[in-house]
């Protein structure tokens, strides 16, 4: 039927990218070359058909090619019928039904599983949140009474700091008149005051030795 | 109404004849093949033979399997002529033109020589041996 040609790369003809040693195969004249000496002046002969014969034929063919559509269509929804209700579409659906009944019943099987995994995993998470918050809760009121009872010691200190109150108040400034306090001192890394000149410690005696304490 | 009919389109595939056999011996396969390929390559599917030879009985045997050829033909495949003759005169499809042309044909003119020629002496001849 279809002879085996030469490549036809970019509208080159006859050549080969195989090499072989047989004849060459021939695809056509090529296009420049051309028409042949006994060809120069051929008429082709035409054939006569006369009329009626045409119309006979193309009757025929017409009415064949009517035919054949019919049966293609035909043919066709033959096939979707087929498919439908054939034995091979009813095996399928059986197939695929009893896939499907096998694969929801592994599918409840599974479910059911984890929801027991899970059930079990909730009931030690809420044992856990449980105990969480009644200690938080223990240590909400610890910290409520501790602060309580700070904020008691505090007034107490408060409370008995000599503020001066308005009765106190000019015997207060006698005491303070009275009792002048004189900042003006140094003081050295030991914490020894220096009032007055002297610079060591050891110039000045026992009994007038004044000693900051840092406690 | 065309638009009602759903049109056809082409799927690339034929059922047609391929020779095999060897020389002075055609024998054809009717397969379905796409059209692009060669009488030697990749065959979809075969689904009949033809022998051109007549045999003793002065028959040329022809098989087909009228299943698949109507389930590729519904798929939409192609025909040729010489396989759309065979299955006409098998009955499956309607008469081609070419067989009523080509008898007619036949019947006005005498017939010419032929290379394969009815085995004579075994059978009654043909009158037309160019059938």
């Amino acid at each position: 039927m279809f002879a085996r040609s030469s490549s036809r790369i970019f509208n080159v003809i006859n050549i080969s990218c195989i090499q072989s040693r047989s004849a060459r195969a021939w695809v056509r004249k090529p296009l420049g070359s051309p028409m042949a000496k006994s060809k120069m002046f051929r008429i082709a002969p035409k054939k006569f058909i006369p009329a009626d014969e045409k119309a006979e034929v193309k009757r025929l063919y017409d009415n064949y090619f009517h035919q054949m559509k019919s049966l293609r269509h035909y043919f066709f929804e033959q096939s979707l019928e087929q498919a439908e209700s054939g034995e091979v579409a009813q095996m399928k659906h059986r197939l695929e039904e009893e896939e499907h009944i096998r694969l929801m019943e592994e599918n409840r099987l599974e479910n059911e599983k984890t929801a027991k995994l899970r059930e079990e995993k909730l009931k030690i998470q809420a044992e856990k949140t449980r105990e969480n918050i009644l200690a938080s809760l223990i240590n909400k009121e610890e910290e409520t009474r501790q602060y309580e009872i700070q904020i008691e010691a505090f007034l107490e200190k408060q409370k008995a700091t000599p503020f001066i109150q308005a009765e106190n108040i000019e015997k207060a400034i006698e005491e303070a008149l009275a009792n002048p306090v004189d900042f003006n001192f140094a003081i050295d890394l030991d914490g020894y005051v220096y009032r007055g000149r002297e610079t060591a410690i050891e110039k000045i005696p026992e009994e007038e030795r004044e000693r900051l304490r840092s406690n | 109404m065309a638009s009602a009919i759903p049109t056809f389109t082409k799927i690339g595939k034929v059922i047609r004849l391929n020779k095999h056999g060897c020389t002075n011996r055609p024998f054809y396969h009717i397969v379905v093949q796409k059209t692009r390929d060669n009488f030697d390559g990749p065959v979809i599917e075969q689904v009949g033979s033809y022998d051109a030879m007549p045999n003793s009985q002065n028959e040329k045997l022809v098989a087909v399997n009228f299943e698949r050829v109507q389930y590729w033909l519904a798929q939409g495949a192609g025909i040729s002529n010489p396989v759309a003759q065979l299955l006409g005169l098998s009955g499956f499809l309607p008469n081609h033109p070419q067989t009523l042309i080509q008898s007619w044909k036949n019947r006005r003119e005498p017939p010419r020589e032929r290379k394969l020629q009815p085995i004579k002496g075994i059978a009654p001849p043909l009158d037309n041996p160019k059938i």
